[in-house]
């Protein structure tokens, strides 16, 4: 069997070979080429999806439910996703704590997003949101029960009603499980650890991704005509975030490099409770059940910037005042305090064990005894790849959902709770649309050319081989700082210009990066290198945009530019790649029912 | 330009202030490429807050950038850096390396166990994936008509299977399961756990079927109850206990016949009879008659080396009535105790 194998393979080299001769047949020293070289196109679906997180694999169900070919393509197994860290919850109109309905769910977040979201998405969001939880309940997620069975919910920041449903504080975790269950149960294909270079298009149209398999080594053309990209996000650009090493914005640098902009990239959000020694998240949940913020003095400061809501103020709020004490020296070694000591251990142990668990072992406090110091950190990226209400992007076939994407729900500020909601409504939404697509089109006729196979591997190849040059961790930790100290919750003309020249040549300097692997089983440094690569691009793309946008609004607050200002401003910022570089555009936003207000809390 | 209010907020000062600390570590290498193992011993500067994988980035950052290791969340929940640390599996991620370097104590980092190795610290974990799928791990509610809203669950029976649900499927039970090493095919104390996750849960319906296969080979009867399952997961699943508590619920559905479930019941039947467990029982009792006469010769190596305890002692307790009223008041309760089960909206509103 493994003869026929490797005799297929090494008929598949000589064809390649013949097809591209200008192609070197062995480059990488002292391994065999078979194993290195890319595949010729073998592999082919109807649909692919990118990432398996919750978006990944909700699209991928969908998909798979309406009878098309799906595989999902994952640079991690399935239950590895950073979705799986989510904390506090997911938001819908159910009314089963009090009264709601989904136009105050989707009122709540226009005024979230600072009027910046798209309040046709949003309308379809809301509307959509509760009929998606039913069915996580129905595909067997452990929410929190309320005394009557129904599933609880919390109070969160920013929300008329208490609409986040949840499981305990691991809300993400446990639906991160039941989605794979459901996975496995669709039997749906999964490429695991194998990392996608490149997303080709063809004429216009999607042909596929070029991949690396990170566990043996070598590129596989994977074809189909319709990808879905579901990678998450880039919190990893920041020194200080809540994110998962594997936050590198992939997604968001294959689309852009594919043709297809990012739209409104200067509004990453930070959120306010983060432990100082590794940037991990203390869930919203923590304020939602009644924790207080207190500076060095034991005050609660959040009363200068939202008397009414106070601590559940949106998320921009409270991180820019807590960034405010920090600063002005009325914080606790660069920290304010999260105190949840008054909740008694009941509650605590109850209904937040997991921010127990990790205060305990990244900040060394028992938060039943004694407050948990925090501080704003980098957490989610409320931009990302342009697409309409179904998740298509410019390029046909070629789709988007969850963090990558921005359709654009969160506008310019995200309301806890919706982004585990918004990955589960569009996530199956763009799901379904591909898959209809197939069934109605058919094979569009768009493919990897070989000449494309060849020229993405001369690339790989060149960064695998290189031994010169400065590391791939060094430069990553250049990037993550800057961009905490000049793009962070408040900035100004001047720092982001320094930002915008430091990623510009750490850019240039990334273009010959030191490996010490040269070899093809398991090299994650050749994947820190090609994840570096996708920061830069996205750190231009946000440290550009943000440059361009002389207002404040949600997340993007300029000391010099303090006010909101709807008359330029209440406009999409869309980054497009021009060779490499970054070229700016605008679009209006969409407005139904409710025009720009003041936004306070 | 116009003066900017508050310039000096665009920086967090002291962003970065840490105290640092050298650690050092000793490493096993594996060379895909070579086959060969070696021992790499590492020493770095980290803060002081460091885990032990920030130790293992900071090598790979700034020593050894061919180091292999999964990692992602850094936060103990995506499963990905189970590794032996000092020959015990546990999360690089999770275990602080203040006090190894407090104690002047150089860890040892390898592999996990009972997974074939890919390269240094990355395992295969295909063997692990395949025995989570061979539990069927997903809710069936057959052919119940699903309901429009949420089932109803009452909280109490949403907690039974709360510690299952807990489970990251790192793989650090695995490493450490001492009836794998010598059955590799023994689906293991993750995999298990997870079935009681659906066993429990109140609106599967598929518990009998469930509770079928896992009495067959490979079952939940071939553990052999060492705990290190619960010893060495990080997050407090306990994977012993759910096989406990699956053992449990196969008696109730019946499943007896399986050598584990009678040896389980020999224990109970011995010691509600007498209060002491009777070993000359057990042996004939568990694994029958004939069989248990073609075990004579291994008895008496065993009795050869004082490993059987004398057969003619009275086995009976003092005060064994009081053992059979407790015994019989657990009873009652078990026999009691119907399944929880969850109930369809519509039952909910009729009344």
């Amino acid at each position: 069997m493994h003869d026929h194998v490797s005799r297929f393979r090494d008929a598949c080299y000589v064809l390649a070979v013949v097809r591209t001769p200008a192609y070197p047949a062995v480059y990488v020293r002292g391994t065999a080429a078979r194993r290195l070289f890319p595949e010729v196109s073998v592999i082919r679906h109807d649909v692919i999806v990118l990432g398996a997180g919750l978006a990944g694999m909700r699209a991928a169900i969908e998909a798979k439910r309406r009878g098309v070919d799906v595989a999902v393509i994952s640079k991690l197994h399935p239950t590895r996703s950073h979705s799986g860290a989510a904390e506090g919850g997911i938001n819908a109109a159910l009314g089963n704590a009090t009264e709601d309905s989904s136009d105050s769910h989707a009122f709540d977040t226009i005024k979230g997003s600072d009027y910046l979201g798209d309040q046709d998405a949003i309308e379809v969001f809301a509307r959509e949101a509760p009929n998606d939880i039913y069915e996580l309940e129905h595909m067997g997620a452990v929410f929190t029960r309320a005394a009557d069975g129904k599933l609880a919910q919390r109070p969160f920041g920013a929300a008329g009603a208490p609409r986040t449903v949840y499981s305990a504080d691991i809300t993400g975790h446990v639906l991160i499980h039941v989605l794979y269950e459901q996975l496995i149960k669709h039997d749906v294909k999964v490429y695991e650890e194998f990392f996608a270079t490149q997303v080709v298009v063809d004429e216009g149209r999607c042909a596929g991704v070029i991949a690396w398999d990170t566990k043996s080594g070598g590129l596989h053309a994977i074809e189909a005509n319709h990808v879905i990209l579901a990678t998450g996000g880039v919190g990893r650009m920041y020194y200080g975030t809540t994110n998962a090493f594997a936050c590198t914005g992939d997604g968001m640098s294959l689309a852009w490099r594919a043709g297809v902009p990012l739209k409104d990239m200067e509004f990453l959000q930070f959120h306010p409770t983060t432990l100082k020694s590794n940037g991990v998240l203390i869930t919203e949940g923590c304020r939602g059940e009644g924790g207080y913020l207190r500076n060095k003095d034991g005050d609660r400061f959040m009363v200068g910037d939202a008397p009414n809501a106070m601590e559940l103020a949106s998320r921009d709020v409270v991180s820019r005042a807590e960034w405010k004490e920090i600063a002005d020296g009325r914080g606790v070694d660069g920290c304010v305090m999260l105190d949840l000591t008054h909740l008694g251990w009941k509650k605590i142990k109850s209904r937040l064990p997991g921010s127990r668990e990790l205060a305990i072992d990244y900040a060394g406090v028992d938060p039943i005894e004694t407050p948990i110091p925090v501080r704003p950190g980098a957490h989610y990226m409320m931009g990302g790849v342009d697409c309409d209400l179904w998740g298509e992007t410019m390029v046909p076939g070629l789709w988007a959902a969850g963090e990558v994407a921005c359709v654009s729900i969160h506008g310019a500020n995200r309301l806890g709770g919706n982004s585990l909601m918004e990955t589960i409504v569009f996530g199956r939404r763009a799901g379904q649309a591909a898959a209809e697509r197939v069934l109605e089109q058919g094979d569009t006729g768009a493919r990897i050319e070989p000449g494309v196979l060849a020229d993405e591997d001369r690339r790989i190849a060149g960064i695998l081989n290189n031994d010169q040059g400065e590391r791939p961790g060094a430069l990553r930790e250049e990037l993550a700082k800057t961009m905490y100290d000049k793009a962070g919750v408040f900035r100004t003309e001047e720092a982001l210009a320094e930002c915008q020249a430091t990623v510009h040549d750490l850019r240039e300097r990334a273009q010959t990066l030191r490996l010490d692997d040269h070899g093809s089983v398991f090299n994650t440094d050749l994947t820190n290198a090609l994840e570096l690569l996708s920061l830069l691009e996205c750190a231009d793309c946000l440290v550009t945009s943000a440059l361009a946008r002389k207002e404040s609004r949600g997340a993007h607050s300029r000391l010099d530019h303090t006010e909101r200002d709807d008359e330029t401003w209440l406009k999409h910022t869309l980054n497009w790649c021009d060779d490499g570089e970054v070229r700016l555009d605008y679009r209006p936003v969409t407005i139904t029912k409710h025009q720009p207000l003041a936004r306070s809390y | 330009m116009t003066e900017i209010k508050n310039a000096h907020l665009t920086t967090l000062k002291g962003a970065y202030d840490t105290e640092l600390m050298e650690a050092t570590l000793r490493i096993r290498r594996w060379d895909p490429d070579t086959q060969r193992a070696r021992f790499d011993t590492f020493t770095v500067t980290v803060p002081v807050t460091a885990s032990v994988l920030d130790a293992l980035d900071a090598i790979k950052d700034t020593h050894d950038g061919t180091l292999a290791y999964r990692k992602s969340c850094r936060m103990a929940v995506c499963g990905s850096c189970g590794m032996r640390i000092d020959g015990g599996a546990a999360l690089a991620c999770k275990t602080p390396m203040k006090k190894f370097v407090d104690a002047g104590h150089t860890i040892t980092v390898s592999p996990m166990g009972n997974l074939p190795v890919i390269k240094d610290l990355v395992v295969d974990m295909a063997p692990f994936w395949e025995k989570i799928r061979a539990v069927k791990p997903y809710l069936d509610t057959k052919d119940e008509e699903v309901p429009d809203t949420e089932w109803r669950v009452a909280p109490e029976h949403g907690d039974m299977i709360h510690k299952e649900s807990l489970c990251i499927l790192c793989g650090c039970c695995v490493s450490e399961c001492n009836s794998m090493e010598s059955d590799p095919d023994f689906l293991g104390p993750a995999a298990l756990a997870k079935a009681y996750r659906f066993v429990g849960d109140t609106r599967d319906t598929d518990t009998r079927e469930r509770l079928r296969d896992l009495n067959g080979a490979h079952g939940i009867w071939d553990c052999t109850r060492c705990y290190f399952c619960n010893q060495r997961c990080p997050k407090g699943v306990d994977p012993r206990d759910a096989i406990a508590k699956l053992g449990a619920e196969s008696f109730k559905e019946g499943f007896v016949r399986d050598e584990g479930a009678r040896h389980a019941k020999v224990f109970v039947d011995s010691t509600f009879k007498g209060g002491y467990l009777r070993e000359t029982e057990l042996v004939p009792k568990t694994i029958g008659p004939v069989n248990a006469v073609k075990d004579i010769p291994f008895a008496l190596q065993l009795a050869r080396a004082g490993k059987v305890p004398n057969p003619l002692s009275p086995h009976k307790a003092k005060d064994n009535d009081e053992v059979k009223r407790l015994w019989k008041l657990l009873e009652k309760e078990a026999k009691g105790a119907e399944r929880p089960r969850a109930q369809h909206p519509d039952a909910v509103r009729e009344g």
